[in-house]
């Protein structure tokens, strides 16, 4: 087992909807029926993806737990997933719920101990000083200043690929409102690119 | 940087980029993108996008998260789980219908003592000696085993005055009998018909206030 891809294409590991969507399906009844490889070939093929859109929602430390809680609670409940939505969008909404979980935990306890952190300085942020190229550098200051959900739904748009129905399923809002959202972020980058 | 006028284009952009177009929409995208500027420019833009956000994932390790997982699938519930309050259920209700059937029969019963009881048996026993000698007599001449209206309408038709009736049936007590009146009363309970009934027939006692006779009606 190896670490996810990074920096590769679509994370290498997702081309298309359709037959990758029936390919997680396969590898669900093949871990349901013992295969404990299949498991591991269902984080392979999504631990990338869940990771980026941890960052794009803004979680930048322990990236890594959110993603193994985020599995671990997927396949606890293996059970009540229908195959409605694929298997990913599945992930990304309890992964969504599991960081909304936790920001209110942390913020329960940020204002129990009264501590203002500063968040400045992260390993996103570090990351940043690597960027040899300036576009992408500038892409990602552009990112950063949309909002929390127009963040969001531009991630799961432009780095997924996913359609604005999966989009809509996974951070819980309306088909509608996902392509305004994603719009609006897009007309938001631009905007900032032309400054 | 413009924004093309062509939502519908500019909406299939990301999905031309993460190859999830038909061949068809796929080919209308493509003859659209020769033609617009601003498309081009906005997947241009996607293209960096996608692989910034790509570029500024962080590591995971799978390793870590693989050794997390359950090592099985969660096994689903018994159905005899499930199914076990059921059947309780069913037992709880089959009890609850006999208690309430044998309460009523009980209940019904005892409102028309004069017809099944023990105590009616005793003054049927104790009847004959105490009014007319004749009667245990006729009926054992009755071919058949009388029902509990025929009964009653044997007792009362006896010729014994009702206050008689009723006063032996009050004094009487098993104690209180011989040992004839105790086998009379065995013979009786003999050719009682065992099988509780729920709902007996109704009996009216009419009382004749000039003389001592009485009848008895079934309605």
């Amino acid at each position: 087992m190896t670490d996810a891809p990074q920096g590769s294409g679509s994370g290498g590991e997702r081309a298309g909807g359709g037959g990758d969507d029936q390919r997680d399906l396969e590898l669900i009844a093949q871990w349901k029926a013992g295969d404990q490889r299949a498991a591991s070939a269902l984080v392979e093929r999504h631990a990338a993806a869940l990771a980026r859109f941890a960052v794009a929602s803004g979680e930048r430390n322990e990236v890594d737990e959110l993603v193994q809680d985020t599995f671990v609670r997927a396949f606890n409940s293996l059970d009540g997933f229908r195959g409605d939505s694929s298997f990913r969008t599945w992930l990304f909404t309890i992964e969504r719920r599991l960081l909304l979980d936790r920001r209110r935990a942390e913020k329960r306890r940020r204002d129990r101990l009264e501590i203002q952190e500063d968040d400045a300085a992260t390993e996103y942020d570090a990351l940043d000083s690597v960027l040899a190229d300036e576009t992408q550098r500038r892409m990602r200051e552009a990112v950063k200043q949309l909002s929390p959900t127009q963040r969001e739904v531009f991630t799961l748009r432009v780095a997924e690929g996913l359609s604005y129905k999966e989009i809509a399923d996974a951070v819980g809002t309306t088909e509608g409102a996902a392509r305004v959202h994603y719009h609006n972020a897009m007309r938001a980058v631009k905007e900032f690119l032309d400054e | 940087m413009n924004d093309c006028q062509n939502a519908e284009m500019r909406d299939q952009l990301p999905d031309l980029l993460h190859e999830r177009l038909g061949a068809t929409e796929r080919s209308v995208v493509i003859a659209h993108l020769d033609g617009c500027v601003d498309c081009r420019d906005e997947l241009a833009l996607l293209r960096v996008a996608h692989g910034t956000l790509i570029k500024a994932t962080p590591r995971v390790d799978l390793n870590f998260i693989v050794e997390a997982l359950p090592k099985t699938a969660p096994r689903a519930r018994p159905l005899s789980v499930s199914r076990r309050p059921m059947w309780t259920d069913w037992r709880i209700a089959a009890a609850a219908v006999v208690l309430v059937a044998g309460a009523s029969s009980y209940s019904v019963l005892g409102r028309h003592s004069g017809v099944v009881t023990p105590d009616s048996l005793v003054a049927q026993a104790v009847a004959p000696t105490a009014g007319n000698p004749a009667a245990p007599t006729q009926r054992a001449e009755s071919p058949a085993t009388p029902t509990r209206s025929q009964q009653a309408e044997t007792v009362l038709a006896d010729g014994a005055p009702v206050a008689t009736e009723m006063s032996g049936l009050g004094a009487s007590r098993l104690g209180d009998l011989n040992e004839k009146q105790l086998k009379a009363l065995l013979t009786e309970i003999d050719q009682l018909q065992a099988t509780p009934i729920t709902e007996p027939d109704p009996v009216t006692i009419r009382v004749d206030t000039k003389g001592s006779t009485t009848s008895p009606e079934g309605l």
